[in-house]
């Protein structure tokens, strides 16, 4: 029998000592770069931990052997979540079996294994109070276990993990975060086996995980004080320099929602004082200056944005160890904090200057963004604003609004003809188009608006240039594509990313509307004021709302002294008029609403003014 | 096939494994003059045409999976299993060749004993050319400058892009640009196993807009095709056409096929691109893809140069095929038209070629199907009903090669023909040269070297054929071989299950003996098996012992242990033996449940013998796990014809010590006997002493329990007659009784007519034998009779013995009944009072045992005590076996 027990002990300094070497191998492999040495030195050591385990899960379970098991297990774990950069599922079927085993020893496999993991660390945990030596292991194994349920989201579990860790005393308490604080993990003992991370670094990086992690989601529910204080915690915790500058720009976000610009600005400055990962704080502070109303500043954040996102960060060699990055939530397109690519930057600042009526600054960053989109020779991609963003045609019918904003119209005419050009194979067929017209075919082809729109801005750009014949030629082409358009049948058709979102009614109404209002205007330039009425009367009925519409018309009838006519008209105007005005432009492309202020009458009031003090002239007489 | 010319010619032969290469690895590629094959292994071979010889042989440190050429920067990448992508310059070949030639000899002795080709060089690459070290990696494809690659997480597919790292230079880290997750996959294994090697990989395919980017006549790898504007347009949408982004297709084993735009793919770490977004699923095969390409299936337009691709093909793995081109509907909307059709499978790989042909490969030869207008693969003169349309109907055509595991469309292609690249199963690379519109041979003038030309030609022909044969040959052999099997089972099934009276031809008798395993006693059983029909039991047969022991007398609810033995056999011929011995107790803790019932049976397993022939030829295996098409057999299926079923009861487990020749071979107690210590203990205390286990305990201060029964002298006489003639009735009775005991010789020489036995459990047994006469039964007088008198310490012991002598008895009685013999006059008046006497006492055990049901523990001690009485009563010998 003593023969057994030294053998035994002897079996348990070797696996010990091949599990120290492995770790030490970790270490030398940690201070390599990033290269096929190191990868093969990694996997080297992950093939070592993994055959050890298999020796040591080989034979039955012991009290003696099993906290070397359970450290085995731990390096394990965190070497493959380290290798694979985060927690996968897969890792709880390796903490399971380490569990098991302890209950082996005891004899109760089958207690609670119904109730999954939870139940297991149940039964774990109260049968280990039986086996202190078992405990520095079984917390280190506590804390992978609460690391895998915060990436994976299951809170409910982890707060019972940890209850049951605290032990019963502070079970009232169902704050997991304070239970986190109050967790002390018990310190492996120093001439234990090696660990690649010890429970109390662990719990260090658990607890800013978590803090982030809490304080992002009631940020992003509008629960902005609690938010507050959950960065603040996440904040004073130690974490690496890029997880610090998403907390402090988190911290600003949080303090500009409450209204407290000042010290949202402090954080921001302080995220932008690290070496690296710039976006994030400088699109909070583009929104920041925004808010406050300082364009310029705004707009020279955007600027500082697009550059710092051109710049391509070289990630460092991921450390052998769990780290916060891990715990985070996946980067999210809808999280305040997404800064987006440089493409998405460029887009962004190119359309906040044609909103704030930037117009050569919009074209200028317009054409700079479709010469990063299209060039081709450009070894690097740069990936399109699409979605959260515009589709792609749409960035190239506001770069042409832009462009004609900005009294280039030439140039708009060649964006215009290099997006028809590039899309023309996806176009409906014209001669068959033209066949079916004159059959007078009852049903139309779908065509997409901003197909239409193109010839909508080819026909404005004409106009700047003053050849009214083009000009018209193009709306009229615009009106009839328009009009084949039924926006209810979806397919079949070259599906684009923007369909879903600008295909409404709304669109196409407005769309129709300012086609009219810009032929009936070339009319009215041109003298044909009777072709320009029945336009203006059109664009008034497809769009009841649209004002601009009815106001032109009034205009019209007025000239054309149809005095009765426009008195009623304007009657009815008047009445509209006292009624709420409806925001009309809720959810239209860029595009369209610069278009829709170009055609705007510019003398609104004035008229309304001539024509009260006229009718009361006229009443007068 | 009119029109048709197929040429083959052998090019070189390769290594290959035993039972030939597996599909789904194996890679073939074309570059001028160069042909760059891997098999699969860890060699990449570099071969010349013009030279007809193998230039340079590279080795990497693990299975290559994927091979690509960037034409443009003369460069090979090469996927390598658990290891990485490596670049090795094409320029450098030559060089190193000439620097290393020779070198590793005794590696490339072993491994390329097949080659005919004169030995080249096998070139160790050096792990510097690793470009893009992952372990995960299961496909890749490379554009211009960028690489993308597909690689397996634990719950993911993940698609990574990568800039192009150029061979030699150091492979840089950052060079990431993208990466986006794709649908799920399953984990290869879960745990701690070492991940398994996928048996399909997935399939990457690039897809470009046609453009200034992409020149005309610019050479393009199996994983790049250039699809028309309209088609591109209506599949990846108006972003993908407006940027001109190439597109990348990816077909996953679990049949999805999915695509994403290249230029959409996201940068930057910190925002990986969004599935939802970036991630399109075209279709689901739902089954693994093997292949996706594309052809142009409609005749060029006469002002256009340009042959762009205007359809889209995938296939799956049992031959699910997918087309989807694009087509104008009558109101000018583009509309995709897509259809699914069904090839034969299992496809081992395919490949696109000129004229709208699609080339697909199975284990039972290469095929051809047409995609063109009219859907004749070789008429595509053809008018055709609906221009545009797809073939409403597959037909495929063999082209008479097999077993070809990777294809490759050669860039040498004849002028309006297409010329294959194939590498045969057999490890044999050749070349497949098809002309489509070759005209009758017609007689010319035969030239010498014309004259060799042909000559050629037709060798090449035969051994495609001899091999195609050969092949044949095999499936047809081993078909043979599964119908002389199965009627040889037949035959075997019928003899046994005809003749139900008389000796079967077939048998199995069990006997059983104590034998000492392991220092410790253990009752073991032998089957006989005996084979006196004219038939063999081949292959597939085997004898099935289940040994199934009775349930615990006390535990009412418990069925018996049941262990089924299965011991295959191998041959046995007519008038064979086999011997099988078993252990059948005590277990672990020293019980034994008798009587333990031993039945045999003769299985013949169908899946064994028929699997083979019904699954596909053995070299051609295909790289999935199943065998054998589902469905055709279940999992277990077979034939069973039972033997012969054998009670072991105590009686042939009693030992007798006490008779035993020399007191020193005494057979020890069971249990841990085995401490030598133990022994030497046991021996020192003498055999006088008593163990003083709770059981001789009991034995020493418990009466014993008796049970007696009692049967006619005359029958017994008349049973025991003809065997134990000469001796004394009771002595004679006991004999009978322990005939089947192994250890019965002392009790027949020593003429005993009582015995006292060792129980297997070790409490004693005794057996008493002798005559008494019945008076009050028969009115002719007293009756002679003998009384068997069972008594022993243990109660469960003493049942066990009790059953197996009443069991005997009847069996003796049945069969005195099937002899017809009269009993004598009995005194019905008795028989009748006994009869009321067993009634009421039976009636009393029933409720005393629901009593025993329905109450607790504590309260049922009483009834226990009664119920046990009742027994003996019950066992008293009342009743007298006549």
């Amino acid at each position: 029998m003593a023969h057994k027990t030294s053998g035994l002990s002897s079996c348990l300094d070797l696996w010990r000592e091949k599990n120290d070497q492995l770790v030490r191998q970790t270490k030398v492999a940690q201070n390599l770069s990033l290269s096929l040495r190191r990868q093969q030195l990694v996997q080297d050591v992950l093939e070592g931990l993994r055959g050890l385990l298999h020796s040591l899960q080989g034979l039955p379970a012991a009290v003696s052997v099993l906290p070397l098991e359970l450290t085995v297990i731990c390096n394990f774990i965190t070497l493959r979540a380290s290798l694979a950069q985060g927690f996968t599922e897969d890792l709880a079927t390796d903490i399971q079996r380490g569990l098991e085993r302890v209950l082996e020893t005891q004899e109760q496999q089958e207690a609670k294994l119904e109730h999954g993991l939870r139940g297991l660390w149940d039964s774990v945990l109260h049968v280990s109070s039986l086996l202190p030596e078992l405990l520095p292991a079984l917390h280190h194994l506590a804390g992978l276990q609460a690391a895998l349920w915060l990436s994976t989201d299951r809170l409910g579990d982890l707060t019972l993990l940890l209850q049951t860790l605290n032990g019963s005393q502070s079970r009232a308490s169902e704050e997991p975060l304070l239970l986190l604080k109050t967790w002390r993990p018990l310190a492996e003992e120093s001439d234990g086996p090696l660990t690649l991370q010890d429970a109390r670094s662990l719990r260090g990086v658990l607890l800013t995980a978590f803090a982030y992690r809490q304080g992002l989601r009631e940020l992003i529910t509008g629960s902005l004080p609690r938010a507050l204080s959950s960065l603040h915690e996440a904040a004073s915790g130690l974490c690496p320099w890029p997880v610090l500058v998403q907390v402090y720009t988190a911290l600003a976000t949080c303090l500009r929602k409450m209204g407290k610009p000042q010290r949202a600005m402090l954080y921001l400055v302080e995220a932008v004082k690290g070496e690296s990962t710039w976006g994030p704080p400088l699109l909070e502070a583009s929104r920041l200056y925004q808010q406050l109303g300082n364009t310029a500043a705004e707009i020279e954040s955007l600027e500082l944005l697009v550059e710092a996102l051109s710049i391509t960060h070289i990630p460092e060699a991921p450390q052998l160890l769990i780290e916060v990055e891990f715990l985070l939530p996946r980067p999210d397109p809808a999280s305040p904090l997404h800064c987006g690519t440089q493409s998405q930057a460029k887009y962004l600042l190119a359309s906040r200057c044609l909103q704030t009526r930037r117009a050569e600054d919009a074209a200028e960053h317009y054409l700079d963004l479709l010469a990063l989109l299209l060039d081709g020779s450009e070894p690097k991609f740069s990936p399109p604003p699409c979605p959260p963003g515009p589709c792609v045609p749409e960035v190239f019918l506001e770069a042409t609004a832009a462009l004609i904003q900005a009294g280039r119209a030439q140039d708009a005419l060649t964006v215009c003809e290099e997006l028809l050009n590039r899309t023309s194979s996806l176009l409906p067929k014209r001669p068959r188009l033209w066949e079916d017209a004159r059959k007078g075919t009852k049903e139309s082809p779908h065509c997409s608006p901003w197909i239409s729109a193109i010839y909508l801005l080819q026909g404005q750009a004409w106009v700047q240039l003053g050849a009214r014949k083009e000009a018209v030629s193009e709306f009229s082409r615009c009106l009839e594509l328009l009009f084949q358009a039924t926006p209810k049948d979806k397919e079949p058709g070259p599906a684009s990313s923007c369909e879903h979102g600008c295909t409404s009614d709304v669109v196409l109404q407005q769309l129709r509307a300012a086609a009219l209002i810009s032929r009936g205007l070339e009319w009215v330039a041109s003298g044909q004021d009777n072709k320009a009425l029945q336009d203006f009367l059109l664009s008034v009925q497809v769009c009841p709302g649209n004002q601009d519409a009815s106001f032109h018309l009034l205009q019209t009838l007025r000239r054309l002294d149809r005095r009765d006519e426009a008195t009623a008209f304007w009657q009815r105007l008047e009445a509209q008029t006292e009624l709420p005005q409806e925001k009309a432009t809720r959810s239209l492309p860029l595009y369209l609403e610069t278009y829709l202020d170009w055609i705007r009458p510019p003398d609104r009031e004035t008229l309304l003014e001539e024509f009260r003090t006229s009718l009361l002239k006229t009443c007068e007489l | 096939m009119a029109g048709l010319a197929l040429r083959v010619e052998y090019l070189a032969g390769f290594c290959c494994p035993l039972g030939g290469l597996a599909a789904g690895k194996p890679r073939v590629l074309c570059h001028g003059a160069e042909i760059f094959l891997s098999t699969g292994s860890e060699l990449v071979y570099v071969y010349d045409r013009e030279g007809r010889l193998l230039t340079a042989v590279y080795k990497f440190p693990g299975q290559v999976w994927h091979l690509e050429l960037q034409a443009l920067g003369r460069a090979l990448y090469v996927l390598c299993a658990r290891s990485g992508i490596y670049c090795l310059s094409l320029d450098q070949a030559g060089r190193s060749m000439s620097q290393d030639g020779g070198s590793d000899r005794d590696d490339r002795d072993s491994e390329d004993g097949q080659v005919g080709e004169p030995p080249a060089p096998v070139i160790a690459v050096d792990p510097d050319a690793c470009v893009l070290p992952d372990a995960t990696l299961c496909a890749f494809v490379v554009l211009d400058n960028v690489l993308v690659t597909l690689a397996q997480g634990p719950s993911q597919w993940k698609m990574q892009l990568f800039e192009c790292p150029c061979p030699g230079e150091d492979p840089r880290p950052g060079g990431q640009i993208g990466e986006v997750e794709l649908s799920t996959c399953t984990p290869p294994s879960g745990g701690l196993g070492a991940p398994a090697a996928p048996h399909f990989l997935p399939v990457l395919c690039c897809a470009s807009p046609p453009g200034p980017r992409v020149p005309r006549g610019h050479l393009q790898g199996p994983g790049a095709v250039t699809l028309e504007e309209a088609l591109f347009g209506l599949l990846f949408g108006a972003d993908a056409s407006l940027l001109e982004s190439p597109v990348i297709l990816c077909g996953l084993p679990d049949g999805q096929l999915c695509c994403v735009v290249l230029k959409t793919l996201v940068t930057s770490r910190s925002a990986p691109g969004d599935p939802k977004a970036l991630v399109k699923i075209l279709h689901h095969l739902e089954e693994p893809v093997i292949f996706i390409g594309a052809l142009r299936t409609e005749p060029l337009a006469e002002d256009t140069e340009d042959a762009h691709s205007d359809c889209l093909v995938a296939l799956g793995h049992h031959g699910r095929t997918l087309a989807i081109k694009a087509s104008w509907d009558e109101l000018g909307h583009l509309v995709p038209e897509l259809r699914e059709y069904g090839v034969p499978g299992p496809v081992l790989c395919a490949a696109c070629g000129e004229g709208g042909r699609l080339y697909h490969s199975t284990p039972s030869g290469l095929c051809v199907v047409g995609l063109a207008q009219g859907g004749g693969p070789w008429d595509p003169t053809q008018p055709s009903g609906a221009p545009g349309g797809l073939p409403s109907l597959l037909c495929p055509a063999s082209l008479s090669v097999c077993s070809v595991v990777t294809l490759s469309v050669s860039s040498r292609a004849p002028e309006g023909g297409t010329e294959l690249l194939a590498l045969s199963a057999g490890g044999r690379l050749m070349t497949c040269s098809l002309d489509s519109h070759s005209e009758a041979p017609r007689p010319s003038r035969v030239s010498v070297v014309n004259a060799g030309r042909k000559i050629k030609e037709l060798l090449s022909g035969i051994g495609t054929v001899s091999e195609r044969v050969s092949s044949l040959k095999k499936a047809v052999d081993q078909r043979n071989k599964a119908l002389t099997c199965l009627n040889e089972a037949m035959n075997v099934s019928c003899a046994l299950l005809s003749s139900r009276e008389g000796p079967r031809p077939i048998s199995c008798s069990v006997t059983t003996a104590w034998s000492r395993l392991q220092l410790r006693d253990v009752l073991t059983a032998t089957c006989l098996l005996e084979n006196s029909s004219s038939f063999s039991l081949d292959r597939g047969w085997a004898l099935c012992i289940q040994v199934l022991g009775s349930a615990r007398a006390l535990d009412l609810d418990s069925a018996g242990s049941a262990v089924t033995y299965t011991i295959p056999l191998d041959r046995l011929g007519p008038g064979g033996r086999r011997e099988v011995t078993l252990p059948l107790g005590p277990g672990e803790d020293g019980s034994l449940d008798l009587p333990v019932t031993v039945s045999c049976a003769l299985f013949y397993s169908l899946r064994e013998v028929v699997g083979g022939a019904l699954a596909p030829a053995d070299r051609l295996k295909e790289p999935s796990s199943e065998e054998w098409p589902p469905g055709v057999l279940p999992e277990q299926d077979g034939v069973c014809l039972p033997l012969s079923e054998h009670a072991v009861d105590l009686l042939q487990c009693l030992r007798f010590p006490a008779l035993a020749p020399s007191p020193l071979q005494a057979p020890g107690r069971p249990g841990p006997a085995g401490d030598p210590i133990h022994t030497f203990l046991e021996t020192c205390r003498g055999p006088g002493s008593q163990l003083a286990g709770p059981e001789s305990l009991r034995a020493k201060y418990l009466p014993p329990s008796v049970a007696t029964v009692r049967v006619s002298a005359e029958l017994l006489r008349v049973a025991l007659g003809d065997s134990q003639a000469g001796v004394s009735l009771c002595p004679a009775t006991l004999q009978w009784l322990l005939a089947e005991n192994s250890t019965c010789d002392i009790v027949r020489t020593q003429a005993l007519s009582s015995v006292q036995g060792v129980a297997p459990d070790g409490t004693d047994v005794h057996l008493i034998i002798r005559e008494v006469s019945v008076t009050d039964l028969c009115p002719e007088g007293a009756l002679q009779a003998v009384e068997i008198q069972l008594e022993s310490a243990s109660l469960a012991n003493m049942c066990r013995a009790h059953h197996a002598v009443v069991g005997r008895l009847q069996r003796l009685v049945v069969q005195q009944a099937a002899r017809d013999s009269s009993p004598p006059d009995l005194r019905l008046q008795y028989l009748h009072q006994i009869q009321a006497n067993h009634e009421t006492l039976l009636r009393e055990v029933q409720t005393l045992r629901d009593r025993l049901c329905a109450e607790d523990e504590a309260g049922s001690r009483a009834p226990a005590q009664r119920l046990l009485q009742v027994y003996k009563q019950l066992r008293s010998p009342s009743l007298l076996l006549l």
